[in-house]
């Protein structure tokens, strides 16, 4: 974990990250847009576009919610993946580094999809209320955990930059 | 035509009419995934809120699994949902009861 963000003057945020990190954040959206552009019921779907209605009397309002909206979020959510994916590409590698400055509104971006990736890996890990961020170093799951894990500190990193 | 449409017609009348009076509230519910600091950031960006009041949100949504975040006319709580979700938050709305 050698990530840091820097906020900078005009709300920019400055990142910096090992090769490593780059090496993931390229790697992650690729998956993530794959999900979101697949038209069968994945969970990871029904959790990033969850029923905006949920009384039996609202059904119909729900389902024109999902025609007239539905769309709209998946666009913004492979927006937000596709900023990171772009200024990963526009950023300046050096020996052991990677350092990037983005503007408010890629940051902005950047933390919108850390999370949905963050929401992605928790539905798949099956993760629930009663989850206390503790594993087995055995358990199968565990690597993914880890990434979990990461992608979770990385995430407070980002946000406590922006607070700034 | 049937003769009974203009009635159906009306009926869909008083209710574009009548609707914009019922209060609408929109709750957040917790979810295991969500930072409680991501949390009180969208809930203050989208909503303009004090530091102190997304964060006792935050902390209600945390500890009762749920929170009334914002309120209004069915159109305005609609919009509040949408920008929720498309923050990653796991958000419904229902009429004022």
């Amino acid at each position: 974990m050698a990530a840091t963000f820097k906020r900078l003057g005009g709300n920019r945020v400055r990142v910096r990250l090992g090769l490593e990190e780059v090496a993931l954040l390229r790697e992650l959206p690729e998956q993530l847009r794959a999900v979101l552009v697949d038209p069968t019921d994945d969970p990871v779907n029904e959790r990033l576009f969850p029923p905006a209605y949920l009384e039996p009397d609202d059904l119909e309002r729900d389902a024109e919610y999902r025609r007239l909206m539905h769309d709209e979020l998946v666009q913004a959510k492979l927006a937000n993946l596709d900023v990171v994916t772009e200024t990963l590409a526009r950023g300046a590698p050096s020996i052991r580094r990677w350092t990037v400055d983005l503007t408010a509104e890629e940051a902005g971006a950047w933390l919108g999809a850390l999370n949905d990736l963050r929401l992605a890996m928790g539905v798949r890990l099956g993760i629930t209320e009663d989850f206390d961020g503790e594993f087995d170093d055995a358990d199968p799951k565990a690597p993914a955990m880890r990434l979990l894990a990461y992608l979770g500190w990385l995430e407070e990193h980002l946000l406590e930059a922006l607070s700034a | 035509m049937s003769t009974t449409a203009p009635v159906r017609e009306r009926t869909e009348e008083e209710e574009e009419i009548v609707e914009p009076d019922i209060p609408w509230v929109v709750i957040v519910w917790n979810d295991p995934i969500n930072l409680m600091s991501y949390v009180v950031f969208v809930l203050q960006k989208l909503f303009g809120y004090s530091k102190e009041k997304a964060t006792r949100l935050m902390l209600d949504i945390h500890h009762k699994g749920k929170a009334v975040v914002s309120s209004g006319p069915r159109e305005k709580a609609e919009f509040d949902v949408y920008r929720l979700h498309g923050h990653g938050l796991w958000a419904t709305m229902q009429k004022d009861r």
